[in-house]
């Protein structure tokens, strides 16, 4: 039990895509969360698309898919 | 192995961050502007700095010798074990440390749970920051002593005036700030020996063609999962359960040294983009650290000791002038690593015991003074406690282990201290003491439990899980928390919706 014997039958491939899932959940709960409090600190007017949290983390999760997608 | 101007860059560059950090004196007036910077800092000052001081010099030649004996699995540290860590602590925990006005994570335990846990947390993590910093200082001096040819205990002496003096002086603003020149010093250095590297073995889908041919041993080199009963210590189930779910947040949630960067941030946008930013940085780390090491493996096959292999790699591939910017790199790598050290644990110190327990209700300055001699007082402890490593080589190992046994319970506890309002005092106490006595108990009869040589992902999974039923359990049977006593601390969808009151 400790060493997870119970997930062996899980391919590689399969292991992958549990991993890509995650990331797609990480995002989708990202986009879920309210713009106000995405630009909490910054001034309305000052607000843009650039400072917008949300863009921030779906490019790093998209370009962290890639990596684990490519290897 | 260094020549005139390899010494020149090397020298230079240590003259000029004690400059730099000794600038930041005049900006040092209280206790807040030493310990938080004032909270003014920017978000990408914040998120370099959190980079640059979760990668030293020993993970330098310790990941890049893994890579060699392992491949590119190790790169999921710093990708799968970083990113979504930090999302959640930017939208989460930050926001929520942030807003309270705290100076450390034990501070919020307190708070959350009662003055045991806290205290329990913070002498955890002294003892843990002390340590580490003699190993620091010793590994230091030996860089120098080998490549300069410098005595080792001037080699100690001088990292612990230059690093004390601008830590002593400019506290965690001149810490960030010397941070950000020690990127760029590193990511310069790393990337220049990356693409050499490349060149000389003729690039990537060359290098990989010759790996693929070297035997059996290398077919699973550039798999970043591996499968479940590999013998290497990343299983793809110790990935997910144990770094993904546990180490990663440990590190980038309860760890002082990163949140309280995060903390110094000039509002709570700048707070959360810190993380965000931060962890876009990260995913460059296993390119410097890790790749050269990849690419020993064609031009030194056959290292019986993987962790020679950057060493080589640089000796072999960089021309002087470069040579003395990977050794800046390095030694870049150290300093953030000892200054982060020193004043985290200068914090934990002044704010978890010698305030509540030494001396309540002084004045700002009172606390200012304090931890600055804090600060002079564990450069004294690290300096005559370094030559231990040398009497014991496996300490740096042993003090990592002994991290290990703390991450899942102090993990677990704030977990369910700021998503669970049901969680009290006792049940928050018996899920640390517990957990962190499960830890030690898999990990000293680790040959009964486990079928890899290191599991200690898998041990921070399981203690994490004791953590959180203990938790649970307890919290059920003992008197719950008033709402009055929870405010501020516990998730609220509030903060989402309304920001002002959490």
């Amino acid at each position: 039990m400790f060493n997870f014997d119970w997930l062996s039958g899980v391919s590689q491939e399969n292991a992958k895509m549990v991993f890509l899932s995650l990331y797609a959940v990480i995002g989708i709960l990202v986009m879920l969360l309210p713009t106000e409090y995405i630009y909490e600190g910054i001034p309305k007017e000052d607000r843009h698309w650039w400072n917008n949290l949300k863009l921030w983390s779906i490019a790093v999760l998209c370009i962290l898919a890639s990596i684990y997608n490519h290897f | 192995m260094l020549s005139g101007i390899d010494y020149f860059i090397v020298i230079a560059y240590i003259v000029g961050m004690l400059l730099l950090g000794l600038y930041f004196k005049k900006f040092v007036n209280s206790s807040e502007d030493y310990f938080l910077g004032g909270k003014s800092l920017p978000f990408w000052a914040i998120g370099m700095s959190i980079v640059v001081s979760d990668i030293g010099a020993l993970d330098f030649v310790g990941v890049s010798g893994q890579a060699y004996r392992y491949g590119i699995s190790v790169g999921n540290f710093d990708w799968v074990g970083s990113v979504p860590a930090m999302l959640l602590a930017a939208f989460i925990f930050i926001p929520y440390f942030w807003r309270g006005g705290m100076y450390t994570i034990p501070e919020y335990l307190g708070r959350r749970y009662n003055q045991k846990v806290r205290t329990i947390a913070s002498v955890t993590w002294i003892l843990f920051f002390a340590l580490d910093l003699g190993v620091l200082f010793w590994a230091s001096a030996v860089l120098l002593n080998v490549l300069m040819g410098w005595p080792i205990w001037i080699s100690i002496i001088s990292t612990a005036g230059v690093v004390g003096l601008y830590t002593y002086f400019g506290g965690i603003t001149a810490v960030i700030m010397t941070d950000v020149v020690q990127f760029f010093i590193m990511f310069i250095g790393g990337f220049a020996l990356v693409f050499l590297s490349l060149y000389e073995v003729g690039g990537w889908d060359n290098m990989v063609d010759k790996i693929a041919t070297m035997g059996p041993e290398y077919r699973n080199h550039f798999d970043i999962i591996q499968p479940q009963d590999t013998k290497s210590p990343f299983p793809w189930t110790g990935i997910l359960f144990g770094l993904t779910f546990v180490m990663a947040n440990a590190y980038m949630i309860g760890n002082q040294s990163i949140v309280q960067r995060c903390l110094t941030a000039k509002n709570e946008w700048h707070a959360k983009a810190s993380m965000i930013f931060g962890s876009a940085l990260k995913m460059f780390i296993p390119i410097l650290v890790l790749f050269p090491g990849l690419m020993a493996v064609v031009v030194h096959p056959g290292l019986a000791d993987g962790d020679q292999a950057l060493p080589l790699m640089i000796k072999s591939i960089l021309p002087p002038g470069l040579v003395g910017l990977m050794f800046a790199a390095f030694f870049a790598g150290l300093m953030s690593s000892v200054d982060s050290l020193l004043n985290s644990t200068a914090t934990l110190f002044t704010k978890d015991i010698y305030e509540p327990f030494i001396k309540k209700g002084a004045d700002d300055k009172h606390y200012l003074k304090v931890g600055q001699i804090t600060t002079l007082v564990l450069l004294i402890i690290g300096v005559a406690t370094s030559p231990i490593s040398s009497d014991f080589p496996g300490i740096y190992v042993a003090i990592q282990t002994f991290m290990s046994y703390f991450q899942g319970p102090i993990f677990s506890i704030l977990l369910l201290g700021i998503f669970w309002k049901r969680t009290t005092e006792w049940g928050g106490l018996s899920a640390l003491v517990i957990g962190i006595g499960f830890a030690i108990y898999l990990n000293v009869f680790k040959e009964q439990f486990f079928t890899i040589e290191d599991p200690f992902l898998y041990i921070s999974w399981w203690s994490f899980l004791l953590g959180v039923i203990i938790n649970v359990s307890v919290s059920l049977l003992t008197k719950k928390h008033t709402a009055e006593q929870l405010q501020g601390l516990v998730f609220s969808s509030k903060i989402l919706v309304k920001n002002k009151k959490l």
